[in-house]
């Protein structure tokens, strides 16, 4: 089993709180805005392309979207744990959720004989490659409507 | 295995086994269990199956394949009762008997479609395909309208079809009216004699008359029970025989309304007290009972110039949400708060928990969701619902908040004096300013939040309710399905300001509820000029299809717009995280929780059973022109459905 030092673990744990703070609940209760933290420019030692349908096959979208981009997970704009390999990997194996009788809607740990580090690699690739499909606000018609719609209601 | 199913009296595959026996000639028909050694099988006793149920007699068996007309009859049936009963309905306003058909209330069926003049209106006999459907039409059209329809059921087998339904609306507190028909002359299994208690742990109320006038009772009383909370489903049991004996004579009873409990006239000149002299008072809504109770509250908050908070966003009756009065108002300092069906206020007037019907039903070794008095959960707590409102609270009084509106509203006008009246209106126009300002500050957060995977393929759940929201907004409409698996992005876009604005959820968390339900929303929606959209998850769906076919029958303005995701998500993720805790990697959730290999076609399915469509449409760019076209075809009366590939959530 790895070990971690204890400079790795404060680093996992204060990611941990990071991420809860990001995830946020249902969509109807918070209005998470969009961040728009670059994307990291640390090394990338694995294959995107292999990645890409490890991150379909591994369900990663099942909770971050197809791009990142979407659902209560999403990272894209706002990194954190995927700011470089090595802090993947580490967030990857080592989340604190410690077989639990009853499933949450955390993400779980994988431990390296469910997914390899080169896997991992790979599919660290591959979410480097995701990008922000959104458009700027000015550049939307449908919302902007909703919103100069709500503006003119003055009931 | 050929004998025992032959032998098996299901009505479906008591039909299909009959039918494949006729298509394979006379012969084929006349098995071993059926018939006598001799092959005596017509007139014969019936032979004991495995279950100990006797199995039908050939004479049955022609009978329910229509090989031979009914007994004739041997005197002239001027007056049936189930007439009386189908007028009965009429008086009290059933505007929808949704059925599957069934030997057992023949009787009933026939005098819907013939009986009065027009003759299938008030009520209008609605084809289900299931009775699962059928209840969770009644329950959907309860919500929308805030009073029930009917739900006809064939004994024991349409029941229980219709069960895990009633238990929905049961849970959810839903007024839903049930006949079942019940012929103990016929196929055994298709009778009991306790027919209603297959279901009794989770109605509110049964009964099984056992002569026309008690019929005509039974069914008033079920009505009142359902519709006096708690409310929820109840069941009158109709044998054939009365359904068709003659009652040349026979009155239909005056009608009593049901008696709601108020606060008393202490409890109301206190509250109107406490909303008077209070400098910021707040008016906490929840859930009410009808479209009338959504007024008075409106009349209410008005009258003493209080913001509200609403539940409108989780489920219909509730306040207006762009209402000038519902927001925080111009200060969140509020010093005195009364909970309409809601707790946690100053003064609190919830309607009582399911756990006093439990009390009286056969529930408490069941125990299921907390119905049992004295547990948590939805039925068994304090009975409110939505949201909390200020501390410090007072337990709440147990009373219909609706039935009490007037007593407040009246008494509010007794004692509010000219500066008051001043007061409330220079109150009523700064919180007017503030609820409109926070509307502008959340709706901007709201829409530079759905930017996110905008352009993205598949498309995004954001994008989906987005992208209706202009198509609808000068419409009358109703998002008659759960948003809980697919974002709730109306919650933050759109505007909730009708009884009926959005339905909420499932009730029981029960899968098979969003098509049917939509339905009966529809039911209500089409007399009425309006249109219902139903965002249908694709799981969800697939267990109740044939509403589908319901929807173009009977032209129901409803618009489908899949949330396909090709998967129970929610499943997917909970099997994903299993595996990932266990160290098992998750490269095989998939397994049993996603629908794929193949992925079904939703569009070639609405296409099936008739209904106009299109998709799958991946291309979010595709996207509002498609909806512009099923907007448009339920405008028209024509349901429609548009299959959307969408992010998983």
């Amino acid at each position: 089993m790895k070990k971690y030092s204890i400079l790795s673990v404060i680093a996992l744990a204060t990611a941990i709180v990071t991420l809860n703070a990001q995830e946020g609940g249902r969509a109807g209760r918070a209005a998470a805005s969009i961040t728009n933290v670059p994307a990291p420019t640390s090394p990338v030692t694995g294959n995107a392309s292999a990645g890409k349908a490890l991150y379909s096959t591994y369900g990663c979208y099942a909770c971050h979207g197809f791009n990142g981009e979407t659902g209560a997970r999403a990272f894209v704009g706002r990194w954190g744990n995927l700011s470089t390999e090595q802090n993947f990997l580490t967030f990857l194996r080592g989340r604190a959720n410690v077989a639990p009788l009853a499933p949450s809607t955390s993400m779980p740990s994988f431990s390296e004989s469910a997914l390899s580090d080169k896997q991992a690699k790979d599919i660290y690739a591959y979410i480097r490659t995701f990008k922000s499909s959104a458009p700027e606000l000015k550049d939307i018609p449908t919302l902007n409507a909703i919103l100069e719609a709500a503006k003119q209601d003055k009931k | 295995m050929a004998k025992s199913q032959k032998t098996s009296v299901g009505r479906r595959g008591f039909l299909k086994n009959a039918a494949a026996g006729a298509a394979a000639g006379a012969a084929a028909l006349v098995t071993p269990p059926l018939v006598d050694a001799q092959g005596q099988g017509q007139g014969t006793a019936p032979a004991p199956a495995r279950t100990g149920v006797p199995a039908p007699t050939q004479a049955q068996i022609d009978r329910e394949t229509g090989n031979v007309r009914p007994p004739a009859t041997v005197h002239t049936i001027t007056r049936p009762g189930s007439d009386l009963m189908v007028q009965t309905l009429r008086d009290l306003g059933i505007e929808y008997v949704a059925a599957n058909p069934g030997s057992s209330f023949e009787g009933l069926q026939e005098s819907f479609i013939d009986y009065g003049n027009p003759p299938n209106k008030m009520p209008e006999f609605i084809t289900a395909l299931h009775e699962e459907s059928a209840v969770t039409m009644a329950h959907g059209y309860a919500k929308a309208e805030g009073k029930p329809m009917l739900a006809l059921l064939h004994g024991t087998i349409g029941i229980q079809h219709g069960a895990m339904s009633v238990y929905q609306a049961y849970y959810d507190r839903v007024p839903v009216l049930m006949i079942a028909g019940n012929d103990p002359d016929f196929i055994a299994a298709h009778t009991a004699h306790d027919m209603a208690g297959m279901v009794r742990s989770y109605t509110k109320w049964d009964s099984e008359p056992k002569t026309i006038d008690e019929a005509l009772v039974a069914i008033q009383r079920a009505y009142n029970e359902a519709i006096t909370p708690p409310m929820g489903p109840t069941l009158v049991v109709l044998g054939s025989e009365i359904q068709k004996d003659n009652a040349p004579n026979t009155k239909i009873p005056v009608y009593k309304p049901p008696v709601f409990v108020t606060i008393d006239s202490t409890h109301a000149r206190e509250i109107a007290k406490g909303l008077l002299d209070a400098q910021n008072p707040r008016i906490a809504v929840g859930r009410l009972r009808t479209p009338e109770g959504v007024q008075r509250s409106v009349e209410l908050a008005e009258l003493v110039g209080a913001s509200t908070s609403t539940a409108a966003t989780g489920g219909p009756m509730s306040f207006p949400q762009r209402h000038h009065l519902c927001g925080p108002g111009a200060d969140t300092t509020y010093d005195y708060t009364l909970g309409l069906e809601t707790a946690g206020a100053q003064a609190s007037i919830t309607g009582p928990a399911l756990s006093k019907t439990a009390a009286t039903r056969d529930t408490v070794h069941i125990g299921f969701g907390g119905t049992v008095p004295g547990e948590g959960g939805r039925g068994g707590g304090g009975g409110g619902r939505g949201g909390r409102a200020g501390v410090p609270v007072a337990p709440p009084i147990e009373a219909d908040a609706e039935a009490s509106l007037p007593l407040i509203i009246e008494e509010v006008k007794r004692q509010m004096t000219t500066d008051q009246k001043s007061r409330i209106q220079a109150r009523i126009a700064k919180h007017t300013t503030a609820n409109h300002e926070a509307r502008i500050t959340a709706i901007t957060q709201a829409v530079e939040s759905k930017r996110a995977g905008w352009n993205g393929t598949p498309i995004s759940t954001a994008r989906l309710y987005a992208e209706l929201w202009p198509l609808i907004m000068n419409e009358d409409w109703c998002l008659s399905s759960p948003s809980n698996f697919s974002g709730g992005h109306h919650v933050q876009l759109w505007d909730h300001n009708k009884p009926y604005s959005y339905l909420g959820g499932q009730g029981a968390g029960g899968m098979g509820y969003g098509a049917p339900a939509s339905v009966g929303a529809a039911l209500a929606a089409k007399a009425r000029n309006r249109i219902v959209i139903n965002v249908q998850t694709d799981g969800d769906l697939n267990y109740s299809p044939g509403v589908l076919w319901t929807a173009v029958h009977h032209k129901l303005p409803m618009l489908t717009v899949m949330h396909n995701n090709r998967a129970w998500h929610q499943e997917y993720m909970f099997v994903e995280y299993m595996a990932g805790v266990r160290g098992r990697g998750d490269d095989r959730a998939h397994i049993g929780s996603t629908l794929r290999d193949p992925y079904l076609d939703y569009a070639k399915m609405a296409a099936g059973y008739g209904m106009a469509g299109e998709g799958p449409i991946t291309d979010p760019s595709k996207l509002s022109a498609a909806l512009k076209r099923g907007v448009a075809s339920v405008k028209r009366g024509e349901p429609y459905l548009v299959d959307v590939i969408t992010q998983p959530r």
